[in-house]
């Protein structure tokens, strides 16, 4: 998000009351969020998606019950694997 | 325009782009991997036979997305249950 995807003047800007200014703070700490997660959710898609739909020609718009225990065990694996990296990474430094 | 209504408009305008930039961001990557999958040696045009596999390419992707948000949130959610800091 950028200041180019508002459309709004600085007078208007001026007219916000504390109490809304302080429910905008917490709007957009929210869509932080939000946004983070989804863009892990690309990320994640990409990777699974290889490892999990692997048939060379896609037949159906579902997924099948195998597909759909691979892409949430893959995101789990992950996701520990991320953990087992950061984990190792921090008795490193204790070496060092 | 009053308060409530700059804090609407800046609400909905946040909400668009968010949205917008999302879209844009999967659409991109279903035209990646359902190229690669489903059009390994281009031809002349496309075949009937690979566009009813980009299709169905697509609605699998978008399904494997939403698959993939809803375990991620709830792999998140059961992290922060771990910690302490964040129980209620």
């Amino acid at each position: 998000m950028s200041s180019s995807d508002f459309s709004i003047e600085q007078s208007d800007l001026e007219k916000l009351s504390d109490k809304d200014k302080t429910e905008l703070r917490q709007f957009f700490a929210n869509e932080e969020q939000r946004s983070r997660i989804q863009s892990q959710t690309h990320e994640l898609t990409g990777i699974c998606w290889k490892k999990c739909i692997t048939s060379s020609t896609i037949k159906s718009g579902a997924l099948d019950k195998g597909e759909q225990n691979c892409l949430a065990n893959c995101v789990d694996r992950f996701m520990d694997a991320n953990l087992a990296t950061m984990k190792h990474l921090a008795s490193m430094r204790q070496q060092h | 325009m009053d308060s409530d209504a700059v804090k609407k408009t800046i609400i909905k305008q946040a909400l668009q782009a968010t949205n917008t930039a999302n879209a844009r961001t999967l659409i991109e990557n279903i035209n990646e991997k359902c190229f690669e999958r489903c059009v390994p040696k281009p031809g002349s045009s496309l075949s009937s036979g690979e566009q009813t596999c980009l299709t169905s390419c697509m609605e699998k992707y978008m399904a494997a997305w939403n698959e993939v948000n809803a375990t991620y949130i709830r792999r998140i959610q059961q992290e922060m249950g771990n910690q302490s800091l964040f129980k209620q």
